[in-house]
């Protein structure tokens, strides 16, 4: 069953491979992206998000899914150096953690309902689990910055969570908040890991610190990394490297 | 130690395939081995040793009496390093990260579910080839 609705400002793609699930367990899924939506879209005057930026809700009276949103925009912003940054120009945008924090949730309500074998994608960062039945696992293809119908490589997995951050598609999205300037000499980067959430604010992290990303995601514990060069170099984490090679054996 | 590895992804580099595009029309035989080499357990200062081993991708294109070869370094694996005391076990988990180096490919692949990529809300591009190889799927 797959089932894509635009929620979020994006359209979201949840694909059920299972055997005789309903559909009511991809609604609750749904219904649970539209209610993240309505609390944290910075887009949405009566947010949670909105009435904090304009101090009309205070932090503790706020739901505890915003406080728990937030204390880990501060814990990702100390682990990536301050790269990623909820709060950059001063303005609290917290949606570079809340997309793939909500597809983690997303992932669980999935798990509880005994779903087995499923994707959800959002905004080109996603979570799978088993296979894309009746392909034993799922193939993921990591975006061609240059050439949009090709793809650069494929990771081959039955559990991971994958985002990617670039500059290729969205223009300058992603500046250095150090220095106010977009990064230099690096196209994307694709971080691979247990946790959407944590993925992809590595990949915005990594992205924004240009030419010294790749060496800061060989640090990472747990998380394997894949970065494109605008030089046509690609340097892969050894974990990395590995899982999309297996894809070709 | 760090120059040493330096040194090793320099020549990974040097050994990017390569393509005979004028042989393509006539017919080849590709043959594609992945082997796993390691390196001599090597002595570091007074510290212990250190050995590293790779996965070497070796293609061998045949065509006619032309034989090619190209290996590529798809692998690296740092099996023993200095860890003789708690310090030294620290010190090389900091220092030892490493990255596998390679060229762009770009390639056709329609059998992915897939596709991971920055995105732009209005200009979703990788939506659209998201939903594309769903429908794919279906023809």
């Amino acid at each position: 069953m797959q089932r894509v609705e635009h929620v979020m400002g994006m359209p979201i793609v949840v694909d059920v491979r299972d055997d005789g699930v309903d559909g009511t367990i991809v609604e609750q899924v749904f219904d649970w992206l539209r209610h993240v939506d309505a609390v944290f879209s910075t887009y949405k005057e009566d947010s949670e998000i909105s009435r904090l930026e304009r101090g009309e809700l205070l932090l503790e009276h706020a739901q505890p899914d915003v406080r728990a949103v937030l204390e880990r925009c501060a814990e990702l912003r100390e682990k990536t150096d301050g790269y990623f940054d909820a709060r950059y120009a001063g303005k609290l945008d917290p949606s570079g953690l809340v997309k793939g924090w909500a597809v983690d949730r997303a992932a669980a309500i999935l798990d509880e309902g005994g779903v087995r074998n499923y994707a959800v994608s959002a905004g080109g960062d996603m979570r799978v689990r088993g296979g894309a039945l009746p392909d034993p696992a799922w193939r993921i293809g990591i975006q061609h910055p240059h050439r949009r119908d090709q793809v650069a490589a494929v990771v081959e997995t039955r559990s991971l969570a994958v985002a990617t951050s670039g500059e290729y598609a969205r223009g300058r999205h992603v500046w250095n908040p150090h220095t106010s300037a977009p990064p230099n000499g690096v196209l994307s980067v694709t971080i691979a890991g247990p946790d959407l959430a944590t993925a992809d604010a590595y990949a915005t992290a990594a992205f924004a610190m240009g030419a010294r990303g790749p060496h800061w995601t060989a640090r990472l514990n747990g998380y394997e990394a894949m970065t494109i060069l605008a030089d046509g170099l690609v340097l892969s984490t050894p974990g990395f490297a590995t899982a999309r090679e297996t894809t070709f054996a | 130690m760090r120059r040493a590895l330096t040194a090793l992804f320099g020549a990974a580099a040097l050994a990017a395939p390569v393509v005979d595009v004028a042989q393509a029309a006539t017919k080849s035989k590709v043959t594609v081995v992945k082997k796993t080499v390691s390196g001599a357990e090597t002595q570091v200062d007074r510290w212990g040793t250190i050995r590293v081993t790779l996965v070497v991708k070796k293609t061998t294109t045949v065509t006619g009496t032309k034989k090619k070869v190209s290996r590529s370094i798809v692998g690296v694996k740092v099996p023993v390093y200095p860890n003789h005391t708690d310090r030294s076990v620290y010190i090389n988990q900091q220092a030892l990260p490493y990255l596998v180096q390679e060229t762009l490919h770009a390639q056709m692949n329609p059998n992915i579910q897939l596709i991971s990529g920055a995105t732009d809300t209005s200009d979703a591009f990788v939506q659209s080839l998201q939903s594309a190889i769903l429908l794919a799927k279906k023809v």
